[in-house]
């Protein structure tokens, strides 16, 4: 793992520490370049860019939001419970929840 | 025509893939008598040169190097007529080369065969997936001049190690050069395992084998 | 006069004089500019390189707020085996080390690959791959490629059913070597869509087809056709990672949309790419062991710049063992490889690694 952590803390957003899996969600579905996914992003959670790496202001509005955050607190969105709300906070499709909406339909 | 234009001429046909052109000229340039080593050595060795640089840099590829190697191997059959009979038919070194056993990568190693090939060595491709004994086995079948391994894998290129080792054992390590390949090969890796050389692309590996060999 | 520490493109340690750095900073972009036909970097972007090598700290970064999503090709794989490429035997299974990936290292994207991670051997275990990978999904917020290879070389004789074109063009039956690497493209690319589709149908949320153009211009070609097919037919995410920086052409006549695929560079792949309508694209640019890191990072970060710039849609440069200026060794020391981070954020415009 050095390899992909010396990557990460250089130049990596955080992933559910921070924004990072949002970003990541807005180049694969709608193949934004990194500005306009970030600024996409952020405008949906309502802080700055530069506030999406930030751990500090990060951790707050992921656990308002309940879209996952890193320490696996009890009650806590996780899994599948958090990509459904991600896919409804940004607007987007993610395949596994769509999947699961339309088994629910009984 | 001056030398160098006989030269650039069959630069050219080789350049071109021209087979009857680089056989017409062969014929002509000895008709005019003159030294058909200069041919080899400055006229259709040059155009091979040019193509494997322009190969090196993606702006030809595979077919179009074969294909002119072609037209300069008919040109050379024509010139080794009027060779001594020791130049005929030379080859610079035979090489034994195939991937490591356990290893199926073999394009990059396929490639590296290619160029040898075209330019003048004898090669033996054992392929992929070869276990160390076959390598020593025909290495002494052929009484080989190099020895090459490919690995493309970490996990793979330890049996470049134990290929030193098996080579040692056979008493051939010392008639042998040894040379390793392939992307998960360095030139600290090779000074690691004791062999002679590393390649880092097919035109190095020419290049390196070539100034030990002619 | 000062020396400086870094590396070789092998990972051992030199140091280096500012004018032995600059020099090779100027070599290494004019290479990348010669070969790709490209724009050297100018002369802020060597500048700017210059203080990246010359920062006596031994880990660097982007600035605040410049940062990047990270993607990756093994995942789990670095954790459980060695499929040829660093990994440290760890006994887990695939989804706790996606966890691991997920909240222990809080990557942004991880990987979920089947341990030979070719199309080709993936398909008669298929059902094996999609039932572990339904569980990864049902247990993880951050998104999961599938990661693939399309490795035609595989289809190739002993082990695939197709005559071996680097066994036919030595003994001059060029045409037969082309017609073998035609075929291939096909069988190729229906297992790529074969595969794909089935993943689609489990929810996947994207498919990375990696080390792309291995076995040459054919390779290059059924992925194209086959990511254009997915793209069309399902909602996965692709993520196309090529192998080389430019496209070998072991049959040199292919195309896609009217352009010929052998010789391309990552301005022009990443065209095609987007062409067949993949999300992200990720070049490759090749370690040259012999040479610095300046010299390597130069010319990686002069190629990524030029596919950035030419691309509309994300890039993410190759930063593993051997590409993007990253050392060829099997634990790349850290002091360069966040060098590189920075460089190919800040100077080759990467929306992403």
């Amino acid at each position: 793992m050095g390899m992909p952590m010396a990557h990460g803390l250089a130049s990596g957003i955080g992933g559910i520490r921070t924004a990072g899996d949002l970003v990541a969600w807005m180049q694969m579905t709608r193949k934004m370049r990194i500005n306009d996914a970030k600024a996409y992003v952020a405008a949906k959670l309502k802080v700055s860019p530069t506030d999406l790496s930030d751990p500090f202001v990060m951790r707050d509005v992921r656990e308002e939001l309940d879209i996952g955050i890193i320490t696996a607190v009890p009650g806590c969105a996780k899994g599948i419970e958090a990509r459904a709300r991600i896919a409804e906070l940004l607007g987007i499709e993610i395949n596994c929840v769509t999947r699961l909406r339309k088994k629910m339909k009984f | 025509m001056d030398k160098e234009e006989w030269m650039r001429k069959a630069a050219q046909c080789v350049m071109d893939g021209d087979e009857d052109g680089a056989v017409e000229l062969a014929n002509r340039y000895l008709e005019a008598g003159l030294n058909p080593v200069e041919m080899i050595e400055e006229g259709l060795s040059e155009g091979i040169r040019k193509l494997g640089n322009l190969f090196d840099r993606g702006e030809i590829f595979l077919p179009q190097l074969i294909v002119a190697s072609d037209a300069m191997t008919a040109a050379i059959k024509v010139l080794e007529q009027a060779l001594p009979k020791e130049k005929k038919g030379r080859k610079l070194a035979k090489v034994v080369l195939g991937t490591i056993e356990g290893d199926l990568h073999d394009i990059g190693k396929g490639i590296v065969a290619t160029m040898l090939r075209v330019y003048g060595f004898d090669v033996y491709d054992l392929g992929r997936d070869v276990p160390i004994a076959k390598f020593v086995e025909k290495a002494k079948e052929v009484d080989a001049d190099v020895v090459g391994s490919s690995a493309l894998m970490t996990s793979t290129q330890v049996g470049q190690k134990y290929l030193e080792k098996a080579l040692r054992e056979a008493g051939l390590r010392e008639k042998v050069k040894t040379m390793v390949g392939g992307a998960a090969t360095t030139e600290h890796w090779a000074k690691k395992i004791g062999a002679d050389l590393h390649g880092e692309d097919a035109s190095e590996t020419v290049m390196k084998l070539k100034k030990i060999f002619g | 006069m000062r020396k400086y520490l870094t590396r070789r493109g092998d990972g051992g340690r030199i140091e280096m004089e500012a004018d032995e750095i600059i020099r090779d900073i100027e070599q290494g972009t004019q290479d990348a500019a010669e070969r790709g036909k490209i724009a050297r970097l100018s002369k802020s972007d060597t500048e700017h390189l210059m203080d990246i090598f010359t920062n006596p700290n031994r880990i660097v970064g982007v600035e605040p707020g410049r940062e990047v999503v990270l993607t990756d090709d093994i995942g789990p794989f670095r954790l459980i085996i060695d499929q040829g490429n660093s990994a440290v035997g760890i006994s887990l299974g695939n989804v706790q080390a996606i966890q691991i990936h997920e909240r222990g290292y809080g990557m942004d994207t991880t990987t979920f690959a089947h341990f030979d991670a070719s199309f080709k051997a993936v398909k008669p275990v298929l059902a094996n791959v999609l039932q572990e990978f339904e569980n990864a999904l049902l247990n993880t917020i951050i998104p999961i490629y599938f990661c693939c290879m399309p490795n035609l070389g595989a289809y190739y004789m002993p082990d695939g059913p197709f005559p071996n074109p680097s066994d036919l063009m030595p003994i001059g039956k060029i045409k037969e070597a082309l017609e073998s690497q035609e075929k291939t493209v096909e069988r190729a690319t229906n297992d790529m869509i074969y595969i794909s589709e089935a993943l689609a149908s489990i929810g996947c949320d994207g498919v990375n087809f990696d080390t792309v153009g291995a076995a040459g211009d054919g390779d290059f070609l059924a992925t194209l056709r086959a990511v254009e097919h997915v793209k069309k037919n399902t909602n996965l995410s692709v993520q196309v990672g090529m192998a080389s920086e430019f496209v070998l052409g072991l049959h040199g006549g292919l195309e896609y949309s009217g352009k010929r695929l052998a010789g391309m560079y990552p301005h022009q792949q990443v065209k095609v790419v987007e062409k067949a309508g993949a999300d992200i694209f990720g070049p490759v640019v090749n370690t040259k062991s012999t040479k610095s890191v300046p010299w390597n990072l130069a010319r990686a970060v002069t190629f990524c710049k030029a596919c950035s710039e030419a691309s509309n849609i994300p890039v993410h440069p190759n930063v593993g063992m051997g590409v993007g200026g990253v050392p060829m060794f099997e634990t790349p020391p850290p002091d360069v490889v966040c060098r590189v981070s920075k460089a190919l954020v800040e100077i080759g415009k990467a929306d992403g690694l």
